[in-house]
């Protein structure tokens, strides 16, 4: 009787052992998850001056296909001190980082930035196009 | 057999030892006062100590009523404090929140850097309240303070507080500037000029206000270097001589609590906020600022750091109440 419930414990530890060592997602060089997903795209996009507030007129307008963000900003913003913040798809990341203020002053020449997707393959570079309200 | 109930047995007896021990109370004893004169202080106020404003102290002194009674308070600061210096001669006690005073002595007498009380009151315990106005001569450099309490069986007692810094930054509240009026800020003269007052002074204009209502545009109130670009100077003229090329960041959420006392407590701007601020990369303008909101201002020359906070505005007349804190680079 012993015996059986000994041999039962032993065969249940050694499930859970296995069960320990699955392994999970692999993680890239930022210690993000990279996972299955293939979505690649931008949500929303929000720029904020220094003091924190919305520069924007109305709703940027994201065009997936085209791969453009055009944002017209209030007349009087402080282009070369703004802070750019997307919102991604699950799991996405942007290259290159945003670390701090973003100079958007050179209106002509649009900031480009990637989005990467969840399982790092697909690679999107979309164009933040700026207008200044007249 | 035994050994089998010993053990356990013993476990047990030592274990009801123990939970006897530590339910016994001590009875509650009255603490003994010394027997001798003491004082206590403590600072009351926060933020930088900056010239104009008060340090504020409450100074409690006691003797065991059957030794005698309080004679005199008196402070000695390293440095003369300003002009309103004093020490209170109430002693407070609260009564539905607010502070009732109760006169102990005769109003404070400040001889340069000492301020005494002489108590007219029976009383061997008071706490006095000593409000040291900080002069401007002491900016940049520390100030201490020495408290003592003279008792009648000839007791003395003194405590020592500080070294205190004092700050660098000046400060002006509740200026009023108006479009087409009073619109041209000096920071240097810590004050707005008129067209009709500029006069000799109009080198020393750092910032105009306005307040425009252009159509399809957002630009009530603003501040903006005479230097910038006319088209955030619209319909402004200006004045000969006024051409200053002042760096401006708008800030906002950050209402310093000495520039407005009725908003949030806590927080102040301090000299080493000055010495961080960062304006390279900083425009010459700043339209539509909100009430509530800041801006950080650095001069053409370099020789100034301000931090002006918009108390208040008005579309009505077109114009703000402002109060700026200024603190001079090295």
């Amino acid at each position: 009787m012993k015996m059986k419930f000994r041999i039962i414990l032993a065969i249940l530890f050694v499930g859970l052992a296995f069960a320990g060592c699955k392994k999970d997602y692999p993680v890239d060089e930022d210690g993000l998850l990279i996972t299955t997903r293939q979505e690649c795209y931008v949500s929303s996009f929000e720029l904020v001056g220094t003091d924190f507030v919305s520069v924007r007129t109305k709703t940027a307008v994201i065009d997936t296909t085209a791969l453009t963000i055009k944002v017209e900003v209030l007349f009087g913003t402080d282009l070369k001190n703004l802070y750019p913040q997307f919102s991604l798809a699950t799991d996405c990341k942007l290259d290159p980082k945003i670390t701090g203020k973003t100079d958007f002053s050179d209106l002509p020449n649009p900031r480009k930035w990637t989005v990467v997707s969840g399982d790092r393959k697909i690679r999107k570079t979309y164009s933040v196009i700026v207008t200044v309200q007249p | 057999m035994f050994r089998k109930i010993f053990i356990p047995a013993l476990i047990a007896c030592t274990a009801f030892l123990f939970l006897f021990s530590a339910c016994k109370k001590d009875p509650y004893a009255l603490p003994v006062a010394k027997d001798v004169l003491q004082n206590d202080v403590i600072k009351r106020n926060m933020g930088p100590n900056v010239t104009g404003t008060a340090i504020e102290f409450a100074y409690a002194m006691a003797l065991p009523h059957t030794k005698g009674k309080l004679v005199s308070a008196e402070v000695e600061a390293s440095i003369a404090g300003g002009a309103g210096t004093y020490m209170d001669n109430n002693s407070y006690y609260t009564a539905n929140g607010a502070d009732v005073p109760v006169k102990v002595g005769d109003p404070s007498v400040t001889s340069g850097t000492k301020t005494t009380v002489t108590f007219t009151v029976d009383t061997p315990a008071a706490t006095l309240r000593y409000f040291y106005i900080v002069p401007a001569a002491a900016k940049g450099q520390s100030v201490s303070f020495t408290f003592t309490a003279n008792a009648s069986d000839g007791e003395t007692v003194s405590y020592k507080m500080g070294p205190f810094a004092i700050s660098k930054m000046d400060m002006v509240r509740n200026i009023t500037v108006k479009d087409g009026g009073a619109m041209f800020l000096s920071i240097a003269d810590s004050t707005v000029y008129t067209t009709a007052n500029l006069g000799a002074n109009a080198a020393k204009v750092d910032l105009v206000y306005l307040y425009r209502t252009p159509a399809n545009k957002t630009f009530a109130h603003a501040l903006v270097a005479p230097a910038a670009d006319t088209q955030y100077l619209p319909g402004v003229v200006l004045p000969a001589g006024v051409n200053k090329n002042t760096k401006i960041l708008k800030v906002f959420n950050l209402q310093d609590h000495q520039l407005a006392p009725t908003l949030q407590p806590g927080i102040y701007v301090d000299d080493p906020d000055f010495q961080k601020l960062d304006m390279t990369a900083a425009p010459n303008f700043a339209i539509n600022v909100k009430a509530e909101a800041g801006v950080w201002v650095e001069t053409a020359d370099g020789k100034w750091r301000a931090y002006i906070f918009i108390n208040s505005i008005d579309n009505a007349n077109k114009s703000a109440v402002i109060s700026m804190k200024r603190y001079p680079v090295q």
